[in-house]
């Protein structure tokens, strides 16, 4: 018997996407393990734009919570193949 | 409406239509926790017909997170729902089932959802207190949060949080600054290609809404919410 099952190896495709006046990254498809959280997708955005504050979020007006599944992301909000996850750097607040 | 040139705010009657659609979403499709209450306000209940003034309410949410003991009680819980939490991930919790063991402070938090009109905006706001009733202050209530919320709120600034008196309570309590709302909301629904009418913005714009301002205290909903 297989001792992982194929889902826990499976990589899942993400494209982020600038939104607002965000900077658009030269390298902005990836892949990461379905089971890494969406926290790791957050974690790299901050170090590749060099910005804390930071709004993430997915189609369907939803901003997923940093512990959520990236598989599970995929599986509501994917299509194409994709996981597209928008970005936008913090905006006038106060 | 034209959802092109919608600026992310609502009109009062709007909210409400809003709020209403959210508390059933979420009383369908959130077993995890208690639904919301709409309390009514009436402004000039002098008047033959008053305007109805409200706003959602969700109480007595257990905030705390279990320490090591309570860890083995919960991971032996069957809630019984489909949900897709992490293992480890003891944020959301059901705490009508939870065993806490006696020593273990709880803290609570009172949400709640009111509509600004300055804003134009859902604006949410909170007070937490101990099981005896003694409110509890915000920079304890840092202490408790999840640890990826606790750093959001270190590091987020569109998680501002003042403390001002509740509109129609007249107590003190926190709110999360309402001043980038609209924005925000406007990116959420607006960056799709396929621009959504605006009946369906306002079906979904409370949960959307709570999607980002609950990810401060870990309070989660499941996606197939807004399906």
């Amino acid at each position: 018997m297989a001792a992982e099952s194929p889902s826990s190896v499976r990589k899942v495709v993400v494209h982020l996407r600038a939104t607002g006046d965000a900077p658009i990254l030269k390298q902005a498809k990836f892949k990461i393990p379905g089971t890494d959280k969406f926290a790791k997708v957050i974690d790299f955005l901050r170090r590749q734009l060099h910005r804390d504050a930071l709004f993430v979020y997915v189609n369907s007006a939803f901003s997923p919570n940093p512990d959520e599944l990236v598989i599970d992301l995929y599986n509501n909000f994917g299509f194409d193949g994709k996981l597209v996850v928008n970005y936008a750097c913090s905006m006038a607040w106060g | 409406m034209d959802v092109l040139h919608w600026d992310g705010t609502l009109s009062a009657k709007d909210f409400k239509i809003g709020a209403f659609a959210f508390a059933q979403k979420w009383e369908s499709h959130n077993s995890g926790f208690p639904p919301w209450s709409w309390v009514l306000c009436p402004k000039h209940p002098w008047l033959a017909s008053p305007e109805e003034e409200g706003y959602l309410s969700l109480e007595k949410i257990c905030i705390s997170r279990p320490n090591e003991e309570d860890i083995d009680q919960i991971s032996q819980i069957d809630t019984g729902e489909e949900e897709t939490s992490c293992p480890g991930n003891e944020d959301v919790i059901d705490d009508a089932t939870l065993v806490q063991s006696g020593h273990h402070e709880l803290h609570y938090c009172d949400f709640h959802i009111v509509y600004s009109s300055t804003f134009r905006v859902p604006v949410l706001y909170f007070r937490a207190y101990c099981s005896d009733g003694s409110p509890f202050p915000l920079d304890e209530i840092e202490k408790q949060l999840p640890a990826c919320s606790a750093n959001e709120l270190s590091k987020s600034k569109w998680t501002f949080i003042t403390q001002e008196e509740h509109p129609y309570l007249k107590r003190p309590w926190y709110k999360l600054h309402p001043c980038g709302t609209a924005e925000w909301m406007k990116l959420l629904f607006l960056s799709d290609a396929a621009k959504p009418k605006f009946d369906v913005v306002l079906e979904l714009y409370l949960l959307s809404w709570f999607s980002v301002v609950g990810q401060v205290f870990g309070l989660r909903i499941p996606f197939k919410i807004s399906n």
